[in-house]
């Protein structure tokens, strides 16, 4: 920030001030509103404190690190020779190996790496380039200004989607702060990525497939860094996919839609080499079988190629400046901390001063030896000293530190930088932007935006330096996964399910807490006991018996408690919403998470059935506003209707399992279970503002039976049914949604005609369970039909190669 | 010598399966002294796609996936071959094993280091290392560990799987051809020499008068030793106490046996399975 003389450099002077005054008021309250922004925008699509995910955080401080244009220029430089070398590494290695046999690359670091994925290597030359489409770098500054590459990222180079999102929120939440700044923007990168992408599929493709179809393959929802997979996807347009949506067919790579078969042509993986295909590599079973032949095959193009990892290697930084010589005949631009494979011993001897990495495996922050104390130290001494290859000590750079905000100051915090590279064929872009880190007091890490400035006017001469090629017209494989119509049509009927907890459990709440019951209270708590009981929120043995209602109580309040009935319930819908978290707009997903996580704060601290109450009325009004803004803002197609129609499917359950038990009384008590058959089909008042106070079977059945306009009733639900199978052209399914309809639509006339209304009436409680049952049999039939579950996948006939246990201090890059 | 060799594996299954993709290491490959003059794989069903290639170590590699249902898959694989393995050298012009320790060469340091199936394991080391003083010619060391492999360790079928870890080897002291190599490998690697998993097959019915092979009418394993550039690799069965050269025929090596497991698959479906092989290797 300040030049050799302690002045400030001239492009700091108008960023803080537009901190400090014009764009936020003080550093403190930039702060905030970045926090704010993030909390609105990216904190919700973090995984968040949902049950059975994980946690993650990501916080950006307001003030971005600066590169001039020229500093910038020298990186893109070194950098672009760096990836030519890694490229050039790689191709030998993967080839015919003619390093090794030099003595150039140390074979430890090949044949002993895990990296090294040998079904990939083509011994004859002849595998496929290039390696690497993208690529990364990690650099450190120098006391003297000087930026060092620390670490190279060949496999995956991740962090680029969290660069992009950090500039988004920084102008949303400080715009003041961009004016006066030219600085070049990020998404001009992205169009051409999204376009060398497209480049990549291959010449030749399957009849019928209409254009080039691109995924981006992420292990799943699971990953920490799944939510970078759902804005990159979003990004480069291209499928979101997980290797169980995939399947090889005569040597072609499809996804499994509900259309069928989709051929995609070109995989961005996010998912290590090793778990790509079981077959030849032991990812854990990950991966899609017969992957790695058809991308020999070139059906599929896979970027970056699998194994390309390997270079990434730390101890390989040793050679480095050797094989840039040898392989490109130049010295490496960007200088590189000193760097000793194996650790000798004078390392060892005083190890002040050297980060210590695994020589092989993925990048870290390394051990820096320094914060040890003496027996850590010297237990890391020992462990290397036995096994001094399986390390490699890099020099640690003094810290060089950027402002961050820090209460309402600056305080200087040590800065790494990522920046990222693209290669479209013919060279390599990189990326006006980055992604800087900083470490906070409290030891969590803070992201930075990066600004590229542009060169000085004056000093643009002619036109700009770099053409834009026309962008190809592209098309995503954009047809909904079967899983992705699975999980929605679940999310459908978790959501409903908990919404139908929430109003039996009030229904039966509102008898307990008005002291002594009355004989036709205890007859409907029996009756809601039984639909509790069905509905698997209560045990057997809590039913009431007689007006003993202590063990129901107690049942209820359980329910709320971790892992009860509702708490699970809830779990469900949260593990739903992030499975299809990149079917939704950042908005929606924040109307369906936020509440939730304040659910299970309220449920965790319900003693009494006043609380429980309270939080019922609060699950009912989440369950609503779930259903509002579906509705509202999801697009009519696919997604949407199998979300539908699982909630469709849930409630006609319901509807139909409680009316069969409110209906299921002796021929003198139907009245009362027609009261609550009302009641718990939320018609009371329609019913008393049609009929006055007069309750008859006939009519009630009619509003809770057939009424067309009663969206809570069973034949409101059938006809959506069969609307929605009707929309995904499944006349089959539709016609027997229809006959269930006809049947259910028969009754209420059918009472109205009997001579004795009241006795008819319990006979219809037969007829009603069974159409509960047979909506069960829909459900089925659709779930066979369009998720296409798929037997278990085992392996056969031998070990597969495992992926060693780490022998190195495992302190992996969250990247 | 000419060798007729055939291979049925059959693979039965409880349920059917739907889909199903495999890797064959099933070709004999042509080596210094062995020629393949005739080779077929023959699948039943029918694969709907099969592809050939060779892999990291140079062994031939067939892939191929089946579409169709089915509870059976069967692969006869049948080849004429014919070998003539040179003698190894006498074993006192063979250099002092720690000169090849020391220095491995490029064409043997990959079969040097750990690997899936075999972890660095010291007691296999300590083993091994008896057979080799200071000093010692490189072949006289690996014959005498071939021979006392041969004698502490009993053949029996059964006792081990494919994946049976070194360390239960040595501690039943039993097992068949797969765990031997293993062993050997493991106690040559801990010492710093090169070896590989040698996969093939041993001549089924002795010569008369001769005794017969142990696990003849299976997949056969050996080591390959290295003795350095100027005599190369040499082939010894640890479970016969034989040098390989008249009684045996090579597929393919590679670091262990995950590396050329002769078929292997990944099936949709399937339940439980029964595997069925036979194995025979007859002149011809």
């Amino acid at each position: 920030m300040v030049d050799g003389q302690g002045n400030l450099r001239p492009h700091w002077r108008g960023i803080l001030a537009g901190l400090a005054d014009g764009a936020a008021g003080s550093f403190g309250e930039a702060a905030r509103r970045m926090e704010r922004v993030f909390a609105e925008g990216v904190t919700s699509l973090l995984p968040g404190e949902v049950p059975g995910v994980g946690q993650a955080s990501w916080r950006c401080d307001p003030v971005p690190l600066v590169l001039p244009a020229e500093e910038f220029d020298h990186l893109a430089a070194g950098l672009t020779q760096r990836a030519r070398l890694m490229e050039a590494l790689l191709a030998d290695l993967y080839g015919p190996q003619h390093l090794v046999a030099e003595g150039l690359v140390p074979p430890a670091l090949v044949y002993a790496n895990p990296a090294f994925l040998r079904p990939c290597r083509k011994a004859d030359g002849t595998a496929s380039h290039p390696f690497l489409h993208c690529y990364a770098a990690d650099l450190l500054r120098a006391p003297d200004g000087r930026w060092h590459v620390v670490a190279d990222l060949t496999s995956r180079a991740g962090g680029i989607g969290h660069a992009l999102e950090n500039r988004r929120m920084l102008s949303r939440a400080l715009p003041g702060l961009f004016r006066g700044h030219q600085l070049r923007p990020l998404r001009p990168f992205f169009e051409l990525w999204q376009d060398a992408l497209q480049h990549l599929a291959p010449q030749q493709r399957a009849p019928g497939s209409d254009g080039p179809a691109v995924a981006l393959l992420t292990p799943g929802v699971h990953h920490r860094l799944w939510f970078e997979h759902v804005l990159l996807a979003r990004e480069l347009s291209c499928a979101l996919v997980e290797p169980g949506d995939l399947s090889v067919r005569n040597g072609g790579v499809f996804l499994k839609t509900l259309k069928g078969l989709q051929p995609v042509h070109v995989l961005l993986r996010r998912v290590p080499g090793r778990g790509l295909d079981p077959l030849e590599l032991d990812g854990g079973g990950m991966g899609v079988p017969g992957l790695l032949d058809a991308a020999r095959h070139g059906t599929v193009k896979i970027v970056n190629e699998p194994g390309s990892g390997l270079a990434e290697a730390p101890g390989l930084a040793a050679v480095l400046p050797a094989l840039a010589r040898r392989l490109l005949g130049e010295d490496l631009l960007l200088p590189q901390p000193e760097t000793r494979w194996p650790v000798d011993p004078g390392v060892l001897e005083n190890l002040s001063g050297w980060t210590l990495h695994p020589a092989t495996g993925a990048h870290g922050q390394g051990v820096v030896p320094d914060a040890l104390d003496l027996a850590a130290r010297a237990e890391l001494v020992s462990r290397i000293a036995a096994r001094p290859a399986d390390y490699v000590a890099q020099q640690a750079l003094p810290a060089s530190v950027a402002p961050c905000v820090q209460g309402d100051a600056l305080m200087p915090h040590p800065l790494r930088l990522r920046l990222f590279l693209m290669q479209d064929g013919s060279q390599w872009h990189i990326l006006p932007g980055g992604l800087a880190r900083v470490e906070a007091e409290d030891g969590s890490t803070l992201a930075k935006d990066v600004w590229v400035l542009h060169q000085d006017n004056a000093r643009i001469a002619g036109p700009a330096a770099q053409r834009q090629p026309p962008l190809a017209i592209r098309r995503a494989a954009g047809d909904l996964p079967s899983r992705v119509a699975d999980n929605l049509f679940w999310l459908g009927r978790h959501a409903e399910r908990l919404e139908g907890a929430a109003r039996l459990m009030r229904a039966t709440l509102c008898r307990l807490d008005r002291g002594p019951l009355l004989p036709h209270e205890v007859a409907e708590l029996a009756t809601l006991s039984r639909c509790l009981h069905h509905a698997g929120l209560i045990a057997a043995e809590e039913q009431p018996s007689g007006a003993g209602t202590g063990p129901l109580r107690e049942a209820l309040l359980r329910s709320v408690q971790p892992s009860g009935a509702v708490v699970e319930q809830l779990g469900q819908v949260g593990r739903l919403v992030e499975a299809v978290r990149d079917r939704l707009t950042a908005d929606i997903y924040a109307t369906f998470t936020q509440p939730l996580r304040s659910l299970l704060a309220q449920a965790a601290t319900v003693r009494g059935l006043d609380a429980l109450e309270a939080l019922l009325a609060e699950v009912l009004r989440y369950t609503a506003s779930l259903a509002g803004v579906a509705a509202e803002n999801m697009v009519r197609a696919g997604g949407y209707t199998f979300l539908d129609l699982g909630r469709r499917m849930e409630r006609a359950q319901s509807v139909a399992s409680q009316l069969h038990f409110a209906l299921a009384q002796a021929p003198a008590r139907v009245e009362a279970g027609l009261r609550l058959a009302l009641e718990l089909c939320d018609s009371v008042i329609t019913y008393r503002n049609r009929y006055l106070g007069i309750l008859q079977p006939a009519p009630a059945l009619d509003l809770v039976l057939a009424d067309p306009g009663n969206p809570r009733g069973l034949g409101f639900q059938l006809r959506a049914i069969q609307t929605l199978l009707a929309d995904l052209g499944d006349a089959p399914l539709a016609a027997a949604a229809a006959a269930l309809l006809a049947e259910v639509e028969a009754m209420p006339p059918a009472i109205l005609a009997s001579p004795e209304q009241a006795a008819a009436t319990t006979t219809l409680a037969p007829a009603i369970g069974r159409v509960e049952a047979e909506v069960a049999n829909l459900s089925d039939a659709v779930t066979r039909r369009y998720f296409a579950l798929l037997p278990a996948a085992q392996a056969l006939g031998g070990q597969m190669e495992a992926a060693p246990p780490a022998t190195a201090p495992a302190l992996t890059d969250i990247y | 010598m000419n060798w007729r060799v055939r291979h049925v594996t059959t693979y039965r299954y409880a349920e059917t399966v739907d889909m199903a993709t495999h890797m064959l290491h099933l070709s004999p490959r042509a080596v210094p002294g062995q020629r393949v003059l005739a080779e077929e794989i023959r699948c039943t069903p029918t694969p709907s796609r099969l592809t050939q290639g060779t892999d990291h170590f140079g062994n031939r590699v067939t892939w191929l996936s089946i579409d169709q249902p089915h509870d059976r898959f069967e692969v006869v694989a049948e080849a004429q071959v014919e070998t003539a393995f040179p003698l190894p050298p006498p074993a006192e012009a063979t250099p002092p094993w720690e000169e090849l320790a020391a220095r491995p060469g490029p064409e043997a340091v990959e079969f040097t280091f750990p690997s899936p199936m075999l972890p660095e394991n010291a007691a296999a080391r300590d083993y091994a290392a008896s057979s080799f003083p200071p000093g010692r010619p490189v072949l006289a060391g690996l014959l005498d560990l071939n021979a006392r492999i041969r004698r502490d360790f009993t053949f029996r079928a059964g006792v081990t799987g494919i994946a049976t870890p070194v360390s239960q080897v040595l501690a039943q002291r039993a097992g068949v051809c797969q765990d031997f190599t293993h062993l050997m490998l493991n106690g040559l690697r801990g010492l710093g020499l090169p070896a590989r998993y040698v996969s093939g097959y041993i001549r089924t019915r002795p010569p008369p008068g001769a005794v017969a092979r142990q696990g003849a009418d299976q997949s056969h394993a050996w080591v390959g030793a290295w003795l350095g550039p100027a005599h190369g690799w040499v082939g010894l069965d640890p479970t016969n106490n034989l040098v390989v050269a008249e009684e045996h025929v090579v597929l393919g090596w590679g670091r262990d046996f995950s590396d050329v497991s002769p078929l292997r698959g990944i099936i949709l479906g399937g339940g439980r399975h029964w595997l069925d092989v036979a194995v025979d290797l007859a002149p011809g």
